[in-house]
């Protein structure tokens, strides 16, 4: 078991390691400068190159490179070229938001998606509404979904606010939006795995045993199609750890993917490598947590761990 | 002895297919009947009629009482409780039958909570009794294990210890050695004997296999395409089988067990018919050496003499 994890954490650097060498050289590769980025007017040659000489962007790009691994390997983000602030500290500011939005989320997909994949999977009355208003939300982009909900329950009915913020109240919309655009896939997921094992034998055995059909259902069907949903949790989780642009916008939400986007428009190298990095590191981790949780949910899969 | 299972007149159709036709066969307490024939003639349905487990848009014709129980005239929610506590029913492919994701103890164990209300701690050790009783050695330490750390054997005896936890009258089991080695099997076979033989407790055995038969049964029941052919007592029958059929399928056998002594084995020609395309009249005359024309134009009334029944205009043998 010792052995698993530690191989799973340098699998888990190594991944890492690739995506900031990936990053790093694609930001070589698009166009645009930085000092340009940073300076106010057109700056004369000699202003241009002292601005170069004190960000480092002098040197070679491997030199660059080598000096960004060194740093971060001490813990250090660097320094963003527009806020000046360190890029640590300026994360650190969004994480808790985006924590907060990416769970809120993931649950809100769960309580939603769940009870809509069970009841599909169980009543063929339903089945034909609920498919229908699965197709629905599976068409609707997320944008879409979002706004209708600002001006639905934000502008129209005014059950929440509409002006942003990080508060309990400002979370309910931007999480319920995450929820209903994950919802189809989550009820998918769960109708075709309660399916399968309604269909099993193991259930024909159940019933032969002659228990309550609703002891079946929970006791035999539902641990069938926890692994696969502690899965997906676990992939949209990290996904969403990372930032969800286009909700942060909507909502005003002041989370990571804010940030990486204004660090990406002035071209702050630093800060969309921290972000990148972070996100990169949600997905690396919740990847683990996850194969942990599978092996406690499916006996199966814990052969050979001794 | 007491009647624990009383088949009348049970025909079974899904829609325009009808699966069985004019059953009537009885299985009484002590005894153990089993059930015989090919693929699609129909064995399983009638296992499952008598469970009521058919899946819906099965029409069923007849009467069906287990143990003075009229299944088909109560209504279905009264009939599960029978199940497990009236009934203990290993269903086909037994192998699958564990769920992977719970310990074996446990899915013996859910047995005493639900019918009988026990305290989870409780019910776990009527479990481990429960396996015990069907000689799975280390009773308390297998009933932690996850089904795929268990044997094929061991398997089929945590199976055989759910259906017959609550002692049930009678056991239904529905081809559940096909899979295991032939020395498995003979391991099952003797202890399902000995626990019918303890327990005075009905079984009803299906099984395209005539070694299981020989091995296992006190009474035969002969299927065919949907008809009950041939019924009695297992030693006459494999003797003195009176349906060609019957005498078809012994004489297979017979053959397999004198093994390749430079003759060809003996095979029945042609195929089983499909639920779809039954042949008229009786429908082995197809396949049937015995045939002359009216075997074509009507099935014939089953003769009855002793304890043995038989459904054929020109019955093998000699019938005193």
């Amino acid at each position: 078991m010792a052995r698993l994890i530690g191989i799973r954490i340098a699998q888990g650097l190594l991944t890492l390691l690739g995506l900031i060498v990936l990053t790093f050289l694609v930001q070589f590769v698009i166009p645009g400068d930085p000092v340009r980025m940073l300076a106010p007017r057109t700056p004369s040659a000699e202003v241009a190159q002292r601005i170069r000489a004190q960000l480092g962007l002098d040197r070679l790009w491997w030199e660059q490179l080598g000096r960004y691994l060194i740093r971060v390997a001490q813990g250090d983000l660097g320094e963003s070229y527009v806020r000046r602030q360190p890029v640590a500290r300026l994360i650190a500011g969004r994480l808790p938001a985006t924590a907060a939005l990416a769970l809120a989320g993931v649950v809100a997909e769960i309580l939603i998606g769940f009870p809509i994949g069970v009841a599909l999977a169980l009543s063929s009355r339903l089945r034909r509404w609920l498919s229908g208003l699965n197709l629905i939300l599976l068409s609707l982009p997320t944008f879409v979904i979002g706004l209708a909900l600002l001006l639905a329950l934000g502008f129209g009915a005014r059950l929440f606010p509409t002006t942003g913020g990080a508060g309990l109240r400002e979370l309910i919309l931007p999480a319920l939006t995450l929820g209903l655009a994950g919802t189809p896939w989550y009820a998918g997921v769960v109708r075709d795995r309660l399916e399968e094992s309604l269909g099993s034998a193991y259930v024909r055995m159940a019933v032969a045993k002659g228990l309550p059909n609703r002891w079946i259902l929970f006791r035999h069907c539902f641990p069938h199609v926890f692994p696969a949903l502690v899965t997906m949790a676990g992939m949209d989780l990290s996904a969403y750890l990372s930032g969800v642009v286009v909700v942060e916008t909507i909502f005003g939400w002041p989370g990571i993917g804010l940030l990486a986007v204004q660090g990406m428009q002035t071209l702050d190298r630093p800060l969309v490598m921290g972000t990148v990095l972070v996100g990169g590191a949600a997905v690396v981790l919740l990847n683990g947590i996850v194969d942990m949780l599978r092996m406690v949910l499916d006996p199966r899969t814990r052969e050979g761990l001794g | 002895m007491r009647t624990i299972v009383r088949v009348q007149d049970l025909t079974v159709a899904y829609r325009h297919l009808r699966v069985l036709k004019d059953i009537s066969l009885e299985v009484k307490a002590g005894e153990i009947l089993a059930l015989v024939g090919e693929t699609g003639s129909g064995k399983t349905t009638l296992a499952m009629a008598i469970a009521r487990l058919l899946p819906p848009g099965a029409t069923v014709r007849g009467r069906i009482e287990v143990n003075g129980h009229d299944l088909y005239a109560m209504p279905a929610a009264a009939v599960r409780p029978l199940r497990g506590r009236l009934i203990g029913l290993v269903p086909q492919e037994a192998m699958a039958a564990l769920n992977p994701v719970l310990p074996v103890g446990a899915q013996v164990a859910e047995v005493f909570q639900t019918h009988l209300g026990f305290s989870a701690s409780e019910a776990w050790a009527r479990a481990v009794e429960a396996l015990a009783r069907v000689q799975i050695p280390h009773p308390e330490r297998v009933a932690r294990l996850y089904p795929h750390q268990l044997s094929g054997g061991m398997r089929q005896r945590a199976i055989l210890a759910m259906a017959l936890a609550l002692h049930p009258p009678l056991l239904i089991a529905d081809e559940p050695t096909t899979a295991l080695d032939r020395l498995t099997q003979g391991e099952i076979l003797a202890l399902v004997r000995q626990l019918q033989a303890e327990s005075g407790m009905a079984v009803l055995w299906i099984t395209h296999d005539m070694g299981v038969v020989a091995a296992l049964a006190h009474r035969v029941a002969v299927l065919y395409a949907g008809r009950l052919v041939e019924l009695g007592p297992c030693s006459k029958i494999l003797s003195a089988p009176a349906h060609p059929y019957t005498e078809a399928l012994v004489r297979t056998y017979r053959d397999l067990i004198a093994g390749g002594r430079g003759e060809p084995f003996y095979a029945i020609p042609g195929h089983p018919p499909s639920p779809g395309q039954r042949p008229s009249g009786c429908p082995f005359h197809p396949r049937c050496p015995y045939r002359q024309d009216r075997c074509r134009e009507r099935f014939p009334e089953p003769l009855r003499w002793g304890e043995r029944m038989v459904a054929c205009y020109f019955p093998r043998g000699d019938l005193g």
